[in-house]
């Protein structure tokens, strides 16, 4: 108790020594802060819309998360109970983490394996290499528009290219988009299809390994799967794991192929995560529901991509630490 | 960047607020009203040309209208009403009438009826009867439509059928459709499929029951053995061949009323709201012949087809110049003129002297269409109350996902799915009380 009392004067000398080490470059912090307002008004284009478009949103939405918003209504307070609820009675909402879960799970190793394998063939010093390397990226540019999911459904309609050459090759057409057990492949091998922009970061990866170690794995008698496997993959494993965090973050939010190609069927098998969110939210007006799901997507992402990190330590390798 | 120069910015970037500002707060005009719509691009020109006819008649007054589909046109409503900026008149749907005018955003408009601002007078009472919500009219019904099957008759001819009875129940439709497969070897049936969930509200109307209680907090009955009956015989029908099964509808789905089953002769009989027949009459041309034909009803029950306003006209509270709004309404639904522009695209239209004024200019699909109506109206169903909130989270959510398309994709038996989504409807309709 008395403590407190015998401490005061040094605190209060400490504070008076503060003040006056403040008190000295006054003149120029003030003249910072002038400057700081002329750049805040050049940025405040971008500032005034991120505020209003962005984070008012984002933090409004917080809020709704733990109401019964739904837009007709102010939506009074419910606590947890749209938490409660998304866990515990939604059992569309089960299918859907089940559809999301399945689709990354194919959809990113199979998209970097696929982008990676291009990107070896495509890195030789072949005549018309450039051209192929833009024919290759374009799908991605146009891959997630409207226009290609479209074009995904015709293909694979009851009448479509695919089922004509099935039928050409003697097999029975397939119902692709109708059968719970093949729509979903679909969409994975339209997104394996946009392989692109991971193609075009691997081939700048691998440009970067120096040829001297594959000459010097070749002298040793390496073959050529061994210098994939020793010398590329290695060196390459910064690459994979930019990659792969951002295929994570990309495809949790898959939701333009599955409304247009599949529209969430059939037997809510294709319904993503943000396919379903859309729908409480755009369809059923139950904003409150929708944003509280949309912060576990966050909370989702987040955690997948923390672990991604947590993990990468094992497994990849700079050169800079330690070789 | 000097002190002066930072001055002249700020007061440029006030000067641009202040005018901005100025020029929302002008664009108020009283005498400006607000219209929207849904539809599809024949209603937008027809509604946009009959605008221009009334202001031709009432200079002065502006009509502001907008128009999307469906879908994004609830989008839109729901997010104006948030923001309570809502139009004058708006087009309102029996899904969600009782909802917008229980939650206070619809104005009721027997006022101006009685001001006689809106003349009904040659409107029969049960046309207006289904835009009631708690005895008072909120909705102005644009036109009356109802369900049908499709037949066509030369497929019909073709396998030497006679039409079904008019009455016909759903025994006699699989007896009929298992022949018409039977003879033709194509389709009897193909899609939208009959496990709409307005199929099951029209059933339960035929059963002389209301889908839910009035209060809207449960169900309106508790026999589920007619529907679970209607689902058994469409697996029936469909492990037989005689229907297109769930899983070819589902993957055909999107392709347009164009390539509808019936249209490229694939199928013989197909469901449909009359007021949405136009564009399958029309795809299929002028040398096919079909017939609008009640809906089939449970055995021993009263007829499945009840009248059903296709669509409203409201005035929403937050309106400013209802009198106004009321007026545009009564030219809409009365004047012979700008009908003979809507030409019943919303459905019959509801005032006698309309539909009179229309007969002799109707074309082939239009005289279906009315005669269609008027031999239902002959025993029709008194139209059950507009749906409870909450009606359409159970649409989506439960009758479509966790009913329907587990049962007929032969996941789960009838028995288990209907009681999945008897307890999964009652827990949303619990939260009415």
């Amino acid at each position: 108790m008395s403590e407190p009392i015998a401490t005061l004067p040094v605190s209060k000398r400490v504070d008076e020594a503060a003040s006056e080490a403040a008190s000295q470059p006054k003149r120029r912090s003030r003249g910072f802060k002038q400057n700081n307002a002329v750049g805040y008004l050049f940025i405040s284009p971008w500032l005034i819309g991120f505020l209003l478009f962005s984070f008012i949103p984002i933090a409004i939405s917080l809020y709704l998360a733990f109401t019964n918003y739904d837009l007709l209504s102010g939506g009074e307070w419910t606590g947890l109970r749209n938490f409660e609820r998304m866990f515990t009675q939604d059992i569309r909402y089960g299918r859907s983490m089940i559809a999301t879960f399945k689709y990354v799970l194919l959809v990113v190793p199979l998209r970097l394996m696929f982008a990676l394998a291009v990107a070896m063939l495509l890195n030789t010093k072949r005549r018309g290499v450039y051209w192929f390397r833009a024919a290759y990226y374009i799908p991605s540019i146009i891959g997630a528009s409207v226009a290609v999911a479209v074009m995904w459904r015709q293909l694979f309609g009851p009448q479509g290219v695919i089922n004509a050459i099935a039928q050409l090759l003697g097999f029975d057409p397939i119902n692709w988009l109708g059968n719970p057990d093949t729509a979903i492949w679909t969409l994975v091998i339209l997104a394996v299809w946009q392989f692109g922009s991971p193609m075009l970061i691997f081939l700048a990866g691998l440009r970067q390994i120096p040829s001297e170690l594959y000459e010097a794995a070749s002298i040793d008698g390496a073959t050529s799967w061994q210098r994939f496997y020793r010398v590329t993959l290695p060196l390459l494993t910064p690459i994979i794991f930019f990659n792969l965090i951002m295929q994570i973050i990309a495809n949790f939010r898959v939701f333009t192929q599955a409304f247009i190609v599949t529209a969430g069927g059939p037997l809510d098998t294709t319904l993503f995560y943000t396919l379903y969110l859309y729908r409480r939210a755009f369809n059923d007006f139950q904003m409150g529901y929708a944003s509280a799901m949309a912060w576990v997507l966050l909370l989702i992402i987040g955690f997948f991509t923390a672990l991604s990190f947590r993990l990468s330590r094992y497994w990849v390798f700079y050169e800079t630490k330690e070789g | 960047m000097s002190r002066r120069h930072f001055k002249f910015v700020l007061l440029a970037l006030t000067f641009i607020l202040i005018f901005s500002l100025g020029s929302a707060v002008l664009a108020q005009d009283a005498t400006e009203m607000r219209l929207v719509w849904w539809g599809s691009q024949s209603r937008h020109d027809r509604t946009i040309a009959v605008v221009e006819m009334y202001e031709a008649e009432n200079p002065g007054l502006d009509i502001v209208y907008e128009f999307a589909n469906f879908n994004d046109y609830w989008t839109l409503m729901n997010t104006q009403a948030a923001g309570g900026e809502l139009a004058c008149v708006m087009q309102q749907d029996y899904a969600y009438l009782s909802e917008w005018a229980r939650r206070g955003l619809l104005a009721p408009l027997d006022p101006f009826i009685e001001q006689g601002l809106l003349d009904t007078s040659t409107i029969d009472d049960t046309y207006l009867e289904g835009g009631r919500v708690d005895g008072q009219l909120y909705g102005m019904n644009l036109g009356s439509n109802s369900q049908s099957i499709i037949l066509d008759l030369d497929a019909f001819e073709q396998a030497g059928m006679d039409l079904p009875d008019p009455q016909w129940t759903w025994d006699d439709f699989e007896q009929v459709a298992t022949e018409l497969h039977d003879k033709l070897g194509i389709y009897a049936y193909g899609s939208p499929d009959l496990g709409d969930d307005q199929i099951w509200t029209a059933m339960m109307v035929s059963l002389g029951v209301n889908p839910f209680n009035d209060a809207g907090t449960d169900f309106g009955y508790t026999d589920d053995q007619p529907i679970i009956d209607h689902f058994n015989r469409l697996l029936r029908l469909q492990e037989a061949g005689v229907i297109q099964s769930y899983e070819e509808i589902q993957a055909a789905a999107s392709t347009g009323p164009e390539n509808s089953p019936i249209v490229t002769a694939e199928a013989a009989m197909q469901y449909q709201w009359s007021n949405q027949v136009v564009a399958i009459f029309s795809a299929a041309g002028e040398n096919r012949h079909f017939k609008l034909w009640p809906m089939p009803r449970p055995e021993g029950a009263r007829s499945a087809n009840y009248l059903k306003p296709s669509m409203f006209f409201s005035i929403p509270e937050a309106c400013e110049m209802k009198e106004e709004a009321a007026k545009f309404i009564s030219f809409f639904v009365n004047d012979l003129e700008a009908n003979e522009i809507l030409f019943a695209e919303r459905g019959v239209p509801v005032s006698s002297g309309v539909r009179e004024h229309l007969q002799p200019m109707l074309d082939e699909v239009g005289a279906e269409t009315f005669d269609f109506l008027e031999r239902v109206a002959a025993d029709a169903s008194p139209i059950f109350p507009p749906n409870p909130p909450g009606y359409n989270d159970i649409r989506n959510n439960v009758w479509i996902p966790l009913f329907k398309e587990p049962v007929l994709y032969e996941q789960i038996p009838v028995e288990e799915g209907m009681a999945i989504f008897r307890s999964e409807a009652q827990a949303i309709l619990a939260g009415n009380e």
